[in-house]
């Protein structure tokens, strides 16, 4: 099955066509991934701040990585699920552009540095290592990338 | 121009200026998009500072030591959010001043401006008998208002988009 042949059948499943007739959930569903979105820079935000050293220092990297890590997960789940939700409704804006494509690039980039950043937290360096720090800095400046990203798939339908 | 108008004079006359037009024809997605990082920040790093507030989140640091230390990025988001926000509302000035969208998320935005002020200059005074503890119910209602606010900010601020 080509991409266009799975668009036109995922535009024209049941959910496709539910999101499409009612009036506003594109919207809604959108505001729902820019508060999961705006949540989830902030925490990754602090999170990458105190791999740095800075930010809420005074607790360690372990325990401050202990609660920011579940509610980054869950929001990186609410957001693919309220993204997928999007795509099914709209599968023209996203299969066939080359945007959609970088930011879902992005997304599984900052997934893995999600990942490591962990498994860095876990093991509590004393101090801060370079390698650390500008993994920190670069993970900040691909969640930029997904929103810019996400925010030119409108312009380049 | 007479009083009544001299608004949307002013606003024809600024969306026909030359920064208003090369906004419009070319800069408007990457001034939107430094927008939504910016108001990502804020919105995101106020939702840290209130889930405190209201005692669900950072509980074992004191109130004071998470707003200092938050804060600080949430002001210089903002300020980016207030230029970038500005430059594009002069790109299309008529639409958005008559966009029932846009004054909702004005307003709302003044009235979280205004709870963040009563609670600094009224709850705030007495923080250092609850800065580690669990806040009175003032405080803690003041970042649940805070919470829905900045959400309904987010959600209007989409909402321009639909509508405008």
């Amino acid at each position: 099955m080509s991409l266009r042949a799975f668009g036109n059948w995922l535009e024209s499943t049941s959910l496709s066509h539910l999101i499409q007739t009612t009036h506003g959930a594109i919207a809604d569903i959108q505001v729902v991934h820019i508060i999961c979105l705006a949540t989830l820079v902030a925490l990754a935000l602090i999170f990458s701040l105190r791999i740095a050293g800075r930010g809420l220092a005074v607790e360690s990297l372990a325990s401050l990585a202990g609660r920011f890590l579940p509610a980054m997960w869950t929001c990186i789940a609410l957001l693919l699920l309220t993204g997928s939700l999007l795509i099914i409704a709209e599968p023209g804006r996203a299969i066939a552009n080359k945007v959609f494509y970088i930011k879902m690039a992005l997304v599984a980039v900052a997934v893995v540095i999600t990942l490591w950043l962990a498994a860095v937290a876990r093991r509590e360096p004393e101090r801060p290592r370079t390698i650390h720090v500008v993994a920190a800095g670069l993970y900040m400046l691909i969640w930029a990338g997904i929103i810019v990203a996400g925010r030119l798939i409108a312009y380049s339908v | 121009m007479t009083a009544s108008t001299l608004i949307p004079d002013t606003l024809q006359w600024l969306q026909g200026t030359r920064l208003a037009v090369s906004i419009s024809e070319y800069w408007f997605p990457f001034i939107e998009s430094l927008h939504v990082i910016t108001m990502a920040i804020v919105a995101g790093t106020i939702f840290i500072v209130d889930t405190r507030l209201i005692g669900l989140t950072s509980t074992q640091l004191p109130f004071s030591y998470v707003s200092e230390r938050l804060l600080p990025w949430t002001w210089g988001a903002f300020a980016c959010s207030v230029v970038t926000g500005t430059l594009m509302f002069i790109g299309n000035a008529t639409g958005y001043y008559g966009n029932t969208a846009f004054r909702v998320k004005m307003v709302l935005l003044l009235c979280a401006g205004l709870n963040m002020l009563f609670f600094q200059y009224v709850t705030f005074r007495g923080v250092s008998s609850w800065d580690s503890g669990r806040p009175p119910a003032k405080a803690r209602l003041a970042g649940a208002i805070s919470v829905g606010l900045w959400c309904g900010v987010i959600g209007f601020g989409r909402w321009i988009g639909f509508t405008a």
